[in-house]
């Protein structure tokens, strides 16, 4: 590919939109057919770069030049649209609500000028491979997330385009319907030789990408292969198994910038690649407050998102001060009776079953992660408890009430965030933390300690004057928590608290949500389908289809998987499209992975029945199974069982 | 109640209100439609609506050519009319009824003149563009009047010379409470009860839905406030707003622009404002319910405004409707309402003798506030 001439080619690229600069001199060459990621937190400029590039975005500065136009004449970017296809962000964002999946992609076809007859063989073959063909008739409204993401990808090829822009075509979606989605692109991208330029906000999907750029601030931190990226900034990721947690944490704080609590276990990420001097490091920090005995250490290639938040850090960048994890000591002592009580809980509207006798506990200060794609009843559930909606039937008790026709003395110990982040926008920092507390009846004084606590836990210094509305997810996310806060409940609900916000925000997030759990002994119940998060749960349960499917520890759930259906194992081959074709043919279930493969098998089975099929020159290695591949597993193991 | 639930009461009532007011405060296009609303529109509405006949263009169609035929054709003069021309074919009549560029043709036929000399009776023909049917009437009733008069003189002016008395009825009119009959007191105070009505529902709606859209109302409802906690804050304050918006109205427009006279308590009058937006804020409540976003609550405001406005005698009086109609205005709350602040302004009326429309007022708002209530309480 090197000799051709790049297919986009960016030279510093400015944007602003009036005195916020979105794009700040960027640099970046796609080569022909390139899967291209640009990965970053909301707000990092990705989708104005792709705006640019697809020609319905004017730019302030710079070069850009698109099939080897520059794009700066309204006729070179008309020139340039026709040979590309645009899929906004946003579920759905392109198409018709009320057509259905067959009206919607005649009109793009017809839109495109794709003659009747060419146009009606690619739409077969679209549908075919996306699975929608059964769902001809069905109007786009009624198709689920996934699906309606299919359709718009469907619907950005049906002209055969060139280039491929998709602006977050996974946000939004469950793990399972992403999977399928990146599976689905890579082998279109394969067999149509597209050239794609892909955005995301999940940095556990820069490994199936050809080529990444990691932006921030409207930057390119890195460019690279995604096993490059881990480079640019050496480290390795050291987890600490240990009971003591709070100890653990409190000795390595002040030599670690980095580091987190994950469920049980602590993570530590130490700068340098090298892994006996990370361990070294650790232990030293722990030898003087631990036993021996009493922790495990263990080293490991760190995470993209480590490496992107220890790029930030060794930027300069003002990372976090998580101060609520140097606090004292746990006040309050964990375990003892359930305070959430999930008994048989059951709702039904009209004829559709949301959930279906669902039980669980939750014990004080534990993390509960309840997991489900979109629709599964996981917001239901935490409804039912929370007491705006009454259950069909069962019993969801709180702190030992009852909360069908609970008092409003029980809504005073209960503390809800909801998916939203439920906050006055016109109202000010303070303001908001005020009306809450006047509402759940704080007195002037508790008012402003609480007003003063929940500023210094959410970093809001500077900002109490400030209009929410003014302040970036992350910060208006920490507010909401702290508005749920206010009267310091002993349960905490928290309804998919993430959504929108970037890592670096998350894992403050994650931190606070700790030291509520640990320090403070909250009850939480998180409701997520981000899967790097459900690692942070002390204990899962997976819904499906409003049923409870699963309840075990993260841990416990990837033990269970690997002894189901073997380790995970990441192959390298020539062509893997024609691999995976092979594979496929023989009844082995693999899927595409950027340009590798991923797929379940014994050691022995994978000799026996996968490496015959792959080449002579596959290269099989072990990966860690995530809680994603758990998720996905069992998931499509029960939509086999039962199809939607 | 004890003290403390009572303080705590007080607390959440004032916390509420506060932010209710605040959020008002901040939404600069709603506050500026406020404003325009009260002050602008009405002055427009009082200024200039007029259900007057105003020069109405009045063609003659002279075949006699006579001192009294001049006469007649004369009185056709302003206020009211306005001769623009006289024609020769029936053709030209009819050609610039069509066109709207008329809206009378007079046609005096030949030996008019000769007829009324000779105390024969005769005829002339009006033909009138009732498009218009309040204009067509009012055109149709002035031109008998005036040709009905002109006859009478010819009749008094004959029969004077014979000598003969004449019975004449001297209709001696008194008119009351708006003496001029100025339309500008009608059509402001009616303009200003339509924009209470129409921000008594859409205000409190706006407010509850864009808790909705932003998902604030659950955060609401898990808190220990009670569904009356949230909702009547939010009333209240709208309530306060729409008072003060009618105070400006009725003081800084009505009654400096328009010398509408307020002939009874002004204070009464705003109270009984107060009440009626507090009770028809129901409405809006439960129309929140049913949409999703403002855009919805806006189209739904507009589908229960149209009925009530319409049923409430605003723009015609229940007395003209047919009798199953009239039945129906007894359930719209602006119907009470109407009568009851005209009976204020323009009347003079007490609260005494506005017993019936505060009961009816009341009862229906009462009503309506605890069903939208309800609905709130469902989500």
């Amino acid at each position: 590919m090197s000799e051709l001439p790049p297919l986009i080619a960016a030279r510093g690229l400015v944007k602003r939109y009036g005195a916020t600069l979105a794009v700040n001199a960027l640099d970046l060459n796609v080569a022909r057919g390139e899967l291209f990621g640009l990965i970053g937190p909301d707000g990092a400029g990705k989708s104005s770069v792709m705006k640019a590039i697809a020609g319905v975005l004017t730019f302030d500065g710079g070069e850009l030049a698109v099939f080897g136009q520059s794009l700066v004449s309204d006729a070179a970017c008309e020139a340039a649209k026709a040979r590309l296809g645009l899929m906004p962000q946003g579920l759905g964002q392109n198409l018709y609500a009320d057509l259905s999946v067959e009206e919607n992609l005649d009109f793009f076809a017809r839109l495109r000028l794709v003659p009747p007859d060419v146009a009606a063989a690619r739409k077969d073959k679209l549908l075919e491979m996306t699975r929608l063909a059964r769902f001809r008739q069905r109007p786009m409204k009624n198709l689920s997330g996934g699906m309606k993401q299919k359709l718009g990808l469907v619907c950005t090829l049906i002209h055969a385009p060139e280039l491929v822009i998709l602006d977050e075509p996974t946000t939004g979606v469950d793990p399972v319907s992403r999977r399928d989605f990146w599976a689905i692109l890579a082998e279109l991208l394969a067999e149509e030789q597209m050239t794609a330029l892909v955005s995301t906000a999940y940095m556990d999907e820069a490994s199936r990408f050809h080529r990444v750029a990691l932006m921030h601030a409207g930057q390119a931190l890195a460019v690279g292969r995604p096993s490059e990226l881990l480079a640019h900034a050496p480290g390795c990721m050291v987890t600490v198994h240990t009971e003591a947690q709070w100890p653990a944490l409190a000795a390595l704080r002040p030599q670690f910038a980095q580091l987190g609590a994950l469920g049980n276990a602590l993570q530590v990420y130490a700068d340098g690649g090298d892994e006996a001097q990370a361990l070294a490091a650790v232990d030293a920090c722990l030898r003087p407050v631990l036993a021996a005995d009493s922790y495990q250490l263990e080293a490991g290639e760190p995470e993209l998102e480590d490496v992107f938040i220890a790029m930030l850090r060794q930027r300069g960048e003002r990372l976090p001060d998580s101060q609520a994890l140097t606090a004292a000591a746990p006040a309050r002592a964990s375990g003892g009776e359930p305070v959430i009580e999930a008994r048989a809980l059951t709702r039904d509207f009209a004829e559709f079953r949301a959930v279906d006798a669902v039980s669980f506990q939750v014990q004080p200060g534990e993390i509960f992660g309840l997991l489900g794609a979109n629709g599964a009843g996981k917001t239901t559930v935490i409804k039912m408890l929370t007491g705006i909606l009454p259950p069909s039937s069962g019993v969801g008790r709180v702190a030992g009430v009852d909360m069908r026709g609970a008092g409003r003395a029980i809504k005073e110990r209960i503390g809800y965030m909801s998916q939203a982040f439920s906050l006055y926008l016109d109202l000010t920092v303070s303001e908001n933390i005020r009306l809450y507390a006047g509402i759940y009846g704080l007195n002037r004084a508790r008012t402003q300690a609480r007003l003063d606590w929940i500023v210094d836990m959410a970093g809001l210094h500077g900002f109490e004057d400030a209009l929410a509305a003014s302040l970036p997810m992350g910060l208006r996310q920490r507010l909401a928590l702290g508005c749920a806060l206010v009267h310091q409940p002993q349960v905490l609900f928290l309804d998919e608290p993430t959504s929108g916000v970037d890592p670096l925000g998350r894992r403050q997030f994650w931190d606070i949500l700790f030291t509520l759990a640990r320090r403070d002994g909250v009850a939480l119940l998180v409701t997520t389908h981000a899967m790097s998060e459900a690692e942070h749960c002390d204990h899962l349960a997976l819904m499906f289809a409003g049923r409870l499917v699963a309840d075990a520890s993260p841990a416990a759930m990837k033990r269970e998987l690997t002894a189901q259906r073997g380790p995970l194992w990441d192959i390298r081959c020539a062509d893997p499209t024609a691999a995976l074709a092979r594979l496929r043919a023989a009844g082995v279930a693999a899927s595409a992975y950027g340009n590798r493969l991923h797929l379940f098998a014994r050691e022995d089975e994978l000799n026996a029945r996968v490496r015959p099929l792959l080449g002579a020159d596959a290269r099989c290695q072990l990966r860690p199974v995530s809680m994603e591949d758990v998720f996905v597993e069992r998931v499509t193991a029960l939509e086999a069982e039962k199809p939607v | 109640m004890n003290r403390d639930d009572l303080a705590l009461w007080a607390l959440r009532l004032r916390v509420m209100l506060g932010k209710e007011l605040r959020q008002l405060l901040r939404d600069r296009v709603l506050l500026a439609f406020i404003v325009y609303a009260f002050s602008v529109d009405i002055f427009l509405a009082a200024s200039g609506v007029s259900l007057q006949l105003n020069r109405a263009a009045t063609l003659v169609q002279d075949f006699d050519h006579s001192t009294a035929s001049r006469e007649l054709s004369s009185r056709f003069v302003s206020p009211y009319f306005r001769v623009d021309g006289q024609i020769s074919h029936d053709s030209e009549a009819q050609a610039r009824l069509d066109d709207g560029r008329a809206m009378l043709a007079l046609t005096i036929p030949p030996g008019f003149q000769a007829d009324l000399q000779r105390g024969q009776p005769t005829a002339v023909q009006l033909q009138v563009d009732a498009t218009n049917s309040v204009l067509g009437f009012l055109a149709s009733s002035y031109a008998s009047l005036i040709t009905s008069r002109f006859g009478l003189e010819q009749a008094a002016s004959a029969l004077g010379a014979s000598g003969a008395a004449l019975p004449v009825i001297d209709n001696q009119v008194r008119v009351w409470f708006n003496p001029n009959q100025l339309d500008s007191w009608f059509m402001g105070i009616t303009e200003l009860l339509n924009i209470v009505t129409v921000f008594s529902i859409l205000l409190p709606a706006a407010a509850m839905v864009r808790e909705k859209e932003r998902g604030t109302v659950e955060q609401l409802l898990v808190s220990p406030l009670s569904p009356f906690q949230i909702v009547f804050p939010k009333v209240l304050a709208m309530t306060l707003v729409i008072v003060l918006g009618s105070a400006l109205a009725l003081f800084g427009v009505l009654q400096l622009g328009f010398a509408v006279p307020v002939r009874g308590s002004a204070v009464l009058f705003l109270l009984l404002t107060a009440l009626y937006v507090f009770t028809t804020a129901g409405l809006g409540l439960a129309a929140a319910t049913l949409a999703r976003n403002l855009a919805q609550v806006g189209m739904l405001s507009i589908l229960i405004l149209a009925p009530m406005i319409f049923l409430s005698g605003a723009w015609t009086p229940p007395e003209a409707m047919p009798a199953w109609l009239r039945a129906l205005t007894y359930l719209s709350p602006m119907h009470y309402y109407i009568d009851a602040a005209f009976g204020v302004l323009l009347k003079g009326q007490g609260a005494l003798e506005l017993w019936r429309s505060l009961l009816g007022m009341t009862l229906i708002g009462v009503t309506v506030f605890v069903w939208g209530l309800r609905r709130v309480r469902m989500g």
